[in-house]
């Protein structure tokens, strides 16, 4: 698979989603909502600086989730409707090329935006006095791998199905994995074989997004190990390798009528 | 056609669709056969729905054939190497409006593996070819659906593809508009090019097209050089003349089989195109007025109408 090829539909998805100004307005309320951390952290007598940078990063991970979804969704879907994609494909390029283009071109899109809101939160979090640490790092570490396995969902979703529905499944998806590992202990106290069977299934294949929220080391500077972050990043990557082989899968299959 | 002259090559095709939940099934074309040689210009003609643009798909592989094959060049559409020396230009070809015409056509000769050092002289002289030089640096939002559809061919052509399929590309254009595409097609037939061409337009056709193809409910009713479809039929024509006596109409009738209709002090004779001489000879002796003699202009118009209708 010729990488020239990806790289160019990706910096051509980059160059488009970067033009596209309706994005910027979920970026700027981002912002505005990593700066309200200080008027709020104000108020408060103890730990301001932690208030401030709890408030920070929860808007870094909660944008950066609305934005990969509210983006991601239209993704495929807008050029089959659009049918730009007639003209693309209709050039020497395999449709996994296609897809993992668009992929990279917007995980790139929002991992920008994305630090663009680190670099929001890191003003404020020095303006105020509150401590950065390499906890921070890690956090953007991680967030960036979930940020790119939600575009990947949506990705996926947006392959087959309307961006109504696109939204619906990553919505979804995003905020049962923000559970699994809560399902899988529920299942592992019940005494049913039959309920821990399917509670320890949904914990295999839903995402466990949990693992990559690092806010509370982060804010309160906890200690972190290297498998704190190491783990959560290889199940990313591998998790998002899986979801967009089943999206070429399904996209291989598709007929543009 | 031997196997190294054929630049597309259909045999058997079968397309069903499955519309709504997928219970019934919608055959769209029905095996569909045909070849088109290299340096062709080829006309794909149709009624709308006919499967003109599903058989287009087919080709650049947007659509899996339900059974049969085709192959660009010998190699099977399934491939993405079928696509490398193609270029296409859908039916009304949209593009993100966000790009300039510039970088539209950087990124599609990028995609066709134009060499960087190429690309830009390349794309700059496309721009000038289809008359957008000036607004090439303009996001495509701002151009007119002339613009888009020139730098719909311009993208088609980046690559200076061997093969071209355009997909009705005279719709939506003004009479210059369409004009130039004209002599597009023309260009890039005396370059050697292979033009497959889906349209409703007869007059295009009858004037580009070496050979044609006339599909109708996914099956083709006709193929072959728009001469060899007008030899099958007899043309006719039409003469008006004046000072017709009654002895003439009969003799008319009788001997040239002609069709006379009054109009005041003139007769309106519609008469096959082979007995023309005749008539016009028997007319003259008898002193009647010739005031005008009309070839029939519309003969692949009625063949089509009758292939639509299962006339033919």
């Amino acid at each position: 698979m010729s990488a020239t090829v990806v790289a160019a539909i990706a910096g051509n998805t980059l160059r488009e989603s970067v033009r596209n100004k309706i994005a910027y307005a979920l970026l700027f309320f981002a912002i505005v909502m990593i700066g309200s951390g200080a008027i709020v952290s104000s108020l408060s007598y103890v730990e301001s600086g932690r208030i401030l940078q709890d408030v920070g990063l929860a808007a870094i991970r909660l944008f950066g989730v609305a934005i990969a979804i509210f983006v991601g969704i239209q993704l495929v879907y807008r050029e089959v409707e659009r049918r730009t994609v007639y003209t693309i494909l209709s050039k020497p390029i395999s449709r996994a090329q296609f897809l993992l283009g668009k992929f990279a071109g917007l995980t790139l899109t929002i991992w920008l935006q994305a630090a663009c809101m680190g670099a929001a939160f890191a003003i404020v979090s020095l303006a105020s006095g509150a401590p950065l640490a390499w906890q921070h790092l890690a956090f953007g570490l991680l967030v960036g791998v979930e940020l790119a396995l939600v575009v990947a969902l949506a990705t996926l979703f947006s392959s087959f199905t309307t961006p109504m529905l696109a939204a619906f499944f990553t919505t979804g998806f995003w905020a049962v994995g923000q559970l699994t590992r809560e399902l899988r202990d529920l299942g592992a106290a019940s005494d049913q074989p039959g309920l821990q069977a399917v509670t320890a299934l949904a914990f295999r294949v839903l995402p466990d997004l949990q693992s990559f929220d690092l806010a509370t080391e982060a804010a309160h500077g906890l200690p972190l190990t290297a498998s704190d972050v190491l783990l959560p990043l290889v199940y990313g990557f591998g998790y998002t390798a899986l979801v967009l082989l089943l999206a070429v899968a399904i996209f291989e299959r598709r007929d543009f009528r | 056609m031997k196997q190294r002259d054929v630049a597309v090559s259909v045999e058997g095709v079968v397309k069903d669709f499955r519309p709504g939940f997928g219970l019934r099934v919608r055959r769209v074309l029905h095996g569909l056969s045909f070849r088109v040689g290299r340096g062709e210009v080829f006309g794909f003609v149709g009624p709308n729905g006919a499967g003109k643009t599903t058989t287009l798909k087919v080709l650049m592989g947007l659509v899996r054939p339900t059974a049969g094959r085709a192959s660009i060049l010998g190699v099977d559409v399934g491939e993405t190497e079928s696509r490398r020396h193609v270029g296409f230009l859908p039916e009304n070809p949209y593009f993100s409006e966000l790009l300039s015409g510039r970088e539209l056509l950087h990124f599609h000769a990028r995609l066709a593996g134009v060499p960087a050092s190429a690309r830009v002289r390349r794309v700059d002289t496309l721009l000038d070819w289809v008359g957008l030089r000036a607004a090439a640096d303009a996001r495509i939002r701002t151009y007119s659906k002339g613009m888009q559809q020139r730098v719909g061919i311009a993208q088609a052509l980046v690559h200076d593809p061997h093969v071209i399929f355009l997909d009705e590309p005279m719709s939506g254009l003004d009479p210059i508009g369409r004009k130039e595409i004209r002599d597009l097609i023309l260009r890039l037939r005396s370059e050697g090019k292979t033009v497959f061409m889906n349209t409703h337009i007869l007059s295009d056709v009858e004037l580009l097209c070496d050979r044609v193809a006339i599909l109708v409910a996914g099956r083709i009713r006709y193929e072959g050089s728009p001469h060899e479809l007008l030899e099958g039929t007899e043309r006719e024509a039409d003469v008006v003349a004046a000072r017709v006596t009654p002895d003439t109409v009969v003799a008319l009738e009788e001997r040239c089989g002609a069709r006379l209709r009054g109009h005041g002090d003139k007769v309106e004779i519609r008469v096959k195109e082979k007995s023309l001489q005749e008539l016009l000879a028997m007319l003259l002796a008898s002193r009647a007025e010739i005031v005008s003699v009309t070839p029939q202009r519309d003969s692949l118009e009625q063949i089509f109408l009758s292939a639509v209708e299962g006339r033919r």
